[in-house]
């Protein structure tokens, strides 16, 4: 079991140059940070890319960073801000090789199609709270630092996404 | 709800993993470590320090002592703010705010919520590279075109008055796209995150480094990408950066270990220098090279292999002014930007840059550019 002194001391470790302690952060966080863009995102490559370019942020900033702090929401804040920011843009462009598939319908049943396509139906501000709420475990106001919003627009947010959530699911 | 969340199936989750973390440790093995902390009892170093304060302000000797440690933490007497640059042209600056523009009499304007930024070859337009975004911008900031493209970085613009290209790098591609926004090419790959370059003069010759460390050239001219090689040199471990001569006749790649130079024909190098800098610029129009080197911990600025300014700590952003007669040098441990003039009689310090850039990171310069 992984415990905050053992996260740590990796960080200590990877500050100082070790890959093994790096590779063990990365192992540790890389799932959840690549679930929570693409739930954001509905992207795969997206996904990929931002987890990547957050660790890399990380990386980068990896001496600065304060190792009393937990490292995985520290991560997933960069995560998710990236994610919401690359929908913003998408949006904006309305590219046509960036054919908006979150309104697409879903040919192919994989396992969680049915919450993916309800998450698809809500505007990506309020699937990126339901992720940060639901799959990272944010707190409201943990959420409300992270993504610059009054408390109150977060609790209006997550209610409003389990809500229409709950129709479709 | 975190259990329907968590069975969502995620395409190819295993080997994204495995493609990310090649390039996170490829990353990270660019990166200098934090020393470990030095095991003496905390107290005890406090007391010594104490004591050596003490000692330096009682005594003359000392408080020489004392004035020579402040100069080699940043230079002395340096302006508070910039208020002018000391040669021709624009710089273009890139902070955690953003991409800047800084005209000569030290005037500044945020371009927008960019990564890095290159000039167009007559400074007309720049290059930006957003998060999400590829955009041409106008020096005002109004955006001329912009592509949606996912992570581009290194965008190096090249060309004529009259047709223009730009390279620019996604993941592990190089990708070409008109000056005008329109026909983005696969150009090649992979390629390392080294930016590629342009070679100066006729035609487009666009160079880069691939994953093996092999300087690789391209005839962007001919046909439809992606192109094949038209050369590729033996490979290089831990490429930092790639560079032209004005006149396009030496290509310079750094390595973590090496100083390396080409020839404008020949795939083996006419120099290979085992030497560890930091950074390196050929001079606007010429073939002598400005280089930083950081021994023990002291940063030094050489030009001709002659030693122009040191000082204590890492020194980065090496840029040549347009003129070639200017220097300007980034000490994020003084948060200062020195300006060395390239005979070394004057230098010109900047301090408080990180937050002339409202950046809690030290800025990077992208490039000095012509006047406009």
């Amino acid at each position: 079991m992984r415990t905050a002194r053992d996260e740590r001391a990796r960080v200590r470790g990877a500050q100082e140059g070790s890959v093994s302690d790096l590779e063990a952060l990365f192992r540790a966080h890389w799932p959840r940070a690549y679930r929570a863009a693409y739930l954001v995102t509905h992207d795969a490559a997206a996904a990929e890319d931002i987890a990547q370019e957050s660790f890399l942020a990380a990386l980068r900033a990896l001496d600065r960073f304060d190792r009393r702090r937990p490292f995985g929401p520290w991560l997933h804040r960069i995560v998710v801000n990236r994610a919401i920011d690359w929908t913003r843009v998408r949006r904006l462009r309305a590219e046509v090789e960036l054919t908006d598939s979150f309104h697409a319908p879903v040919a192919a049943v994989a396992l969680g199609d049915d919450v993916l396509a309800a998450l698809a139906r809500l505007p990506p501000e309020h699937r990126a709270v339901v992720v940060m709420r639901h799959l990272l475990e944010f707190t409201p106001g943990e959420i409300a630092e992270a993504l610059d919003l009054p408390r109150g627009t977060v609790n209006s947010r997550l209610r409003r996404g389990l809500d229409a959530l709950g129709d479709e699911l | 709800m975190k259990r329907d969340l968590e069975r969502v199936e995620v395409p190819g989750e295993h080997e994204a993993r495995e493609r990310a973390w090649g390039v996170v440790t490829a990353a990270f093995a660019e990166r200098k470590p934090i020393p470990r902390p030095s095991h003496w009892p905390r107290v005890a170093a406090v007391a010594i320090a104490l004591s050596a304060v003490v000692a330096a302000t009682v005594s003359s000797p000392g408080r020489a002592v004392l004035d020579e440690i402040r100069e080699v933490v940043g230079v002395e007497r340096a302006q508070p703010a910039l208020f002018s640059l000391p040669a021709p042209g624009r710089l273009l600056v890139a902070s955690d705010e953003g991409v800047w523009i800084v005209q000569q009499d030290g005037s500044k304007r945020l371009l927008g919520d960019y990564r890095e930024a290159s000039w167009s070859p007559f400074g007309r337009f720049v290059i930006a590279a957003g998060d999400n975004e590829l955009a041409a911008l106008e020096p005002d900031g109004d955006v001329r075109w912009s592509l949606a493209r996912r992570g581009p970085r290194s965008p190096s613009w090249t060309g004529s008055e009259t047709d223009t290209r730009i390279a620019y790098l996604t993941t592990t591609r190089v990708h070409v796209v008109g000056g005008d926004g329109t026909g983005d090419a696969d150009a090649g790959g992979p390629s390392h995150r080294v930016g590629p370059v342009w070679r100066p003069g006729t035609g487009f010759t666009l160079t880069h480094v691939d994953t093996l460390g092999r300087v690789s050239a391209y005839d962007i001219d001919s046909g439809q990408g992606p192109w094949r090689p038209t050369g590729r040199s033996r490979s290089f471990r831990g490429p930092r950066k790639l560079a032209w001569s004005d006149d396009g006749k030496r290509l310079l790649l750094l390595t973590r270990r090496q100083l390396v130079l080409f020839g404008s024909r020949s795939q083996t190098p006419l120099l290979v220098r085992n030497e560890r800098l930091v950074d390196a610029a050929f001079r606007p129009g010429s073939r002598e090279l400005a280089v930083i080197r950081t021994r023990e911990g002291v940063s030094e600025l050489l030009v001709a292999r002659r030693s122009l300014f040191s000082g204590t700590g890492r020194f980065t952003d090496l840029v040549w002014s347009p003129d070639g007669r200017w220097l300007l040098v980034g000490w994020p441990a003084a948060d200062q930007w020195v300006f060395v003039r390239a005979d070394g009689k004057r230098i010109r310090a900047v301090s408080n840059v990180s937050a002339q850039f409202r950046s809690r990171s030290f800025p990077g310069v992208e490039g000095w550019c012509c006047a406009p």
